[in-house]
C-alpha cells in the first residue's frame, strides 16, 4: 500500500501536465466553441480512434462498425480530411492525417446554435453547415459541384445496393440538376450549358431549409456543479 | 438511592430537552421557512458541490491505488458524449423535407439534396460514439458507484474503501435520514391538516388562492425532506389554466417535483390507507380529479371527467403521465390515447435525473412504495433537471396516436438520455434496429416504391 504519501516529483509532474492539459483544452474550448467537458469527452473518444496515437488517420474511421451501414461513409471520412472544413477559407486540399484540434474543428460544424445567439451569428452558423455539405459535394475543390460530381453522390446514395439501377440513379441526378439550374439560371437558352452548382446557388435552394435542428448533434454536457436549487435565471 | 440518580436524571433531561429545541429551531429556520416562502438559502447547493469534490477526490485516491497494486477495474455505466435521435429514417428525412419545401406533402418523396443531411449526421454521429467500442473504453471506479449510490452489492476492493462507504452509510442512514423523515412527516401532516381546514371555507377566490399556497409549501418541504435538486429551464413555458401537462415519468417523486414549481389538478386511482388519507383531503381543497377503482376501467367516463375539468378555464391545468401514473398503477394503455384525445393544449414537460448521484428508477415489481422511498431517502441527493417545452396542439388531420407521438418526441429530444417507453399499445411497430439494414436498400426502397406508386396513378 503506503500510497498515500505519493511522491513529490510525481505529484509536481501530475500537476504540471494537468495545468498543461487544462491551458490546452481551454484554447482549444476557445476556437471551438465545446465546453471544456464536452471537449475532455471527445479528447477520450479520439483517443479510442487513434488507439492511443496523437493523429487519427483514414483506416482508423474506416474500421468503425457502425460507420459501414451509411451510404455516405467515405465522403463523411473524406470530409474530416478536407483542408477546407477547417474553418480557414483559403486553404484546400487534404491531410493525411488529423490531429485533436483538426478533429474539433470538423465538430463543430454539428455544434446547436448557442440558446441565446443573435441573428448574424445564427446566419454564420448556418453558413458554416452548408459550406460543410457543399464542400461534400464538390471534390475536386474548385468551389463548383459539376454535374458528375453530384452524379456521383446521388450513385453513392442509390445504386450500390441493386433496388435502383445505374441508370435511374443518372436519370435522378440529371433531373435534380436540371431543376436547380432552372431555379438558379431561369434564362439559359437551350444550349447554354450549366457549369455546375455554386455555393450561392447550393445556399438558395436550401434557403428554406430548417437546418439548425437537422445538422446538429447533441452533445452532453451534465455539469452538475452549475445547477442549482431553484429557478435558473433566463 | 433515588438521591443518587435524581440530579444526573434531571441533568440529562436538560440536555435532551436542549437538544431538541436546538434540533428543532434549526429545522425551522433553514428548511421550513424558507419553503414556505419559496426561498433558498443555497445550502443544498453547496451540499452537492461538496459531496462531489470529496467523491472526486476519493475515487482518484482509488484509481492511483488500483494502478498502483494492478487491481482490475471495470466501469459499468459510462458516459456517452452524445445523444442519439431515436427516430427512423423515413421519418426523419419526411421531417426534413416538410421543413425545407413549400411543396404539397401528399406528393411522392422524391430525390432531395436535403436528404443528404441525414446520412451526413448520422455518420458523424457514429464516428462520435457507437455500441460497440464504447463497452471497450475508458474505465470508470466502480468505487464511485459504491460511494454515490445506495446499492446493495458491495463487494470488497480495498481497506480505504471500505472504511469511506461504512463512514457514507452511517451519515445517511444515521443523520440523513431521521431528518428526512422528520422533514416528510411534517410535509405530509401539514398538507392534511391545512387542506382539511382549507375545505372547510366557501367556495371562491379566497380558497383557491390559499389552497395553492398550502400545496406549494407542503410540496416544498417534501422536496427538501428528499434533498432533490431542482432546475428548472423555460419557465416561461409554464403550464396555465385549462391545459394538460404532460410529462415522462420515472419515478413517483416526479409528481412532487412538478408540484412543487406550480398548482396542478392531479389525476388517479384513489388508494386506501395514508395515501387515500391523504388524496381525500388534498380534494377538499382544490378539484383533483380521483377515480374510484372501478370507475378506472370505464374508458369513457374518465374521459368525459377529464375533458370537462379541461374545458373549465378556470381550473389548474391536469397534470397526466401518460404512460401510466405512478401513484396508482393501472395500465398504461388507460392514459396512453386518452389524454391527447382531450382536447386543448398540452404543454409537453421533460425531466431528466443526474445518474451520478443514485438512481431514482422505481423497479416496481422488486420494490414497494415504502421500501422505495426509504432507498431515495437515504441517498445522498436525488438532482435532476425539469425543462418546460412550448405548448402544441393537435394539428389538423393528425390523429390522436399521432400527436402522442410528436409530443413523445419532443420531450424525449430536450431530456436526451431518457428513455420514453412509451410504445407499448402503438400499432406501429417500432423500426427496430434501422441501422442493422442496409441504408440504401433503405432509402432506395423509399423512393422506387412512390415512383411506382405515381406511374400506377
Amino acid at each position: 500500500m503506503g500510497s498515500w504519501q505519493a511522491r513529490p516529483e510525481q505529484q509536481q509532474q501530475q500537476q504540471q501536465q494537468q495545468e498543461q492539459e487544462r491551458w490546452h483544452y481551454e484554447e482549444l474550448a476557445h476556437k471551438s466553441g465545446f465546453s471544456t467537458e464536452q471537449i475532455k469527452n471527445l479528447h477520450k473518444r479520439f483517443r479510442q480512434l487513434s488507439g492511443n496515437k496523437e493523429t487519427i488517420s483514414r483506416a482508423n474511421l474506416d474500421s468503425i462498425p457502425a460507420l459501414a451501414n451509411n451510404p455516405l461513409k467515405k465522403q463523411i471520412i473524406d470530409a474530416f480530411f478536407d483542408k477546407r472544413n477547417q474553418w480557414q477559407d483559403d486553404e484546400v486540399g487534404s491531410l493525411e492525417e488529423i490531429g485533436l484540434e483538426h478533429f474539433l474543428m470538423v465538430m463543430s460544424h454539428f455544434r446547436p446554435p448557442a440558446h441565446k445567439s443573435g441573428e448574424e451569428e445564427r446566419q454564420a452558423a448556418r453558413r458554416q453547415k452548408l459550406r460543410f455539405l457543399f464542400n461534400m459535394h464538390d471534390t475536386d475543390g474548385d468551389g463548383i459541384i459539376t454535374l458528375a460530381e453530384y452524379r456521383k453522390v446521388v450513385e453513392e446514395l442509390l445504386s450500390k445496393s441493386g433496388a435502383i439501377g445505374h441508370q435511374t440513379a443518372k436519370a435522378i441526378a440529371d433531373a435534380a440538376m436540371l431543376e436547380v439550374a432552372s431555379i438558379n439560371a431561369p434564362h439559359m437558352a437551350p444550349d447554354d450549358f450549366y457549369e455546375g452548382i455554386t455555393f450561392e446557388h447550393f445556399q438558395q435552394i436550401l434557403k428554406g431549409l430548417e437546418m439548425e435542428s437537422r445538422m446538429h448533434i447533441r452533445f452532453l454536457d451534465v455539469d452538475t456543479t452549475t445547477m442549482r436549487c431553484g429557478k435558473a435565471p433566463s | 438511592m433515588e438521591l443518587f440518580f435524581n440530579p444526573f436524571d434531571s441533568l440529562v433531561c436538560i440536555l435532551l430537552g436542549i437538544s431538541f429545541t436546538v434540533w428543532f429551531t434549526l429545522l425551522l429556520v433553514f428548511i421550513i421557512v424558507p419553503a414556505i416562502f419559496g426561498v433558498s438559502f443555497g445550502i443544498r447547493r453547496l451540499y452537492m458541490k461538496s459531496l462531489l469534490k470529496v467523491f472526486e477526490w476519493a475515487t482518484l485516491r482509488m484509481e492511483r491505488g488500483a494502478k498502483e497494486n494492478n487491481h482490475p477495474l471495470y466501469k459499468p455505466y459510462s458516459n456517452a458524449i452524445i445523444a442519439k435521435h431515436p427516430t427512423s429514417l423515413e421519418e426523419e428525412i419526411k421531417e426534413i423535407r416538410r421543413s425545407g419545401s413549400n411543396r404539397d406533402l401528399d406528393s411522392a418523396p422524391e430525390f432531395e439534396m436535403s436528404d443528404i443531411f441525414y446520412f451526413a449526421r448520422r455518420g458523424v454521429e457514429s464516428i462520435m460514439d457507437d455500441e460497440v467500442t464504447k463497452r471497450f473504453s475508458a474505465e470508470e471506479l466502480e468505487s464511485w458507484n459504491l460511494l454515490t449510490r445506495s446499492n446493495y452489492n458491495f463487494h470488497y476492493i480495498s481497506l480505504r474503501l471500505t472504511v469511506l462507504w461504512g463512514l457514507g452509510l452511517l451519515i445517511r442512514y444515521g443523520i440523513l435520514l431521521p431528518l428526512r423523515v422528520t422533514l416528510a412527516f411534517t410535509g405530509v401532516g401539514l398538507l392534511v391538516f391545512l387542506t382539511s381546514f382549507i375545505g372547510l371555507l366557501p367556495n371562491g377566490r379566497m380558497k383557491s388562492i390559499l389552497s395553492e399556497k398550502v400545496h406549494l409549501m407542503c410540496n416544498r418541504i417534501c422536496v427538501r425532506a428528499l434533498t432533490a435538486i431542482i432546475t428548472y429551464h423555460d419557465s416561461e413555458n409554464k403550464p396555465k389554466n385549462g391545459g394538460i401537462c404532460v410529462a415522462n415519468h420515472t419515478s413517483p417523486i416526479d409528481v412532487i417535483i412538478l408540484a412543487s414549481d406550480g398548482c396542478y389538478a392531479m389525476v388517479g386511482q384513489i388508494h386506501g390507507g395514508l395515501m387515500g388519507i391523504i388524496q381525500r383531503s388534498m380534494v377538499k381543497a382544490c378539484p383533483h380529479i380521483w377515480f374510484e377503482r372501478s370507475e378506472v376501467k370505464d374508458r369513457h367516463l374518465v374521459a368525459n371527467r377529464l375533458s370537462d375539468h379541461a374545458q373549465d378555464k378556470s381550473k389548474l391545468p391536469i397534470l397526466i403521465f401518460p404512460e401510466g401514473t405512478c401513484i396508482n398503477n393501472t395500465s398504461v394503455m388507460m392514459f396512453k390515447k386518452g389524454s391527447f384525445e382531450i382536447g386543448g393544449t398540452v404543454y409537453p414537460v421533460a425531466i431528466k435525473y443526474d445518474p451520478r448521484f443514485g438512481d431514482a428508477f422505481w423497479n416496481s415489481s422488486k420494490f414497494g412504495m415504502v421500501n422505495y422511498l426509504l432507498r431515495m431517502m437515504s441517498s445522498w441527493a436525488i438532482v435532476c433537471s425539469v425543462w418546460y417545452l412550448p405548448p402544441m396542439s393537435r394539428e389538423e388531420g393528425e390523429d390522436a396516436v399521432q400527436f402522442a407521438n410528436r409530443v413523445k418526441a419532443a420531450i424525449a429530444r430536450q431530456g436526451g438520455l431518457v428513455d420514453l417507453l412509451w410504445d407499448g399499445g402503438l400499432k406501429r411497430g417500432k423500426v427496430k434496429d434501422t441501422f442493422k439494414e442496409e441504408q440504401q436498400k433503405l432509402y432506395s426502397k423509399m423512393l422506387v416504391g412512390t415512383q411506382e406508386d405515381r406511374s400506377r396513378s
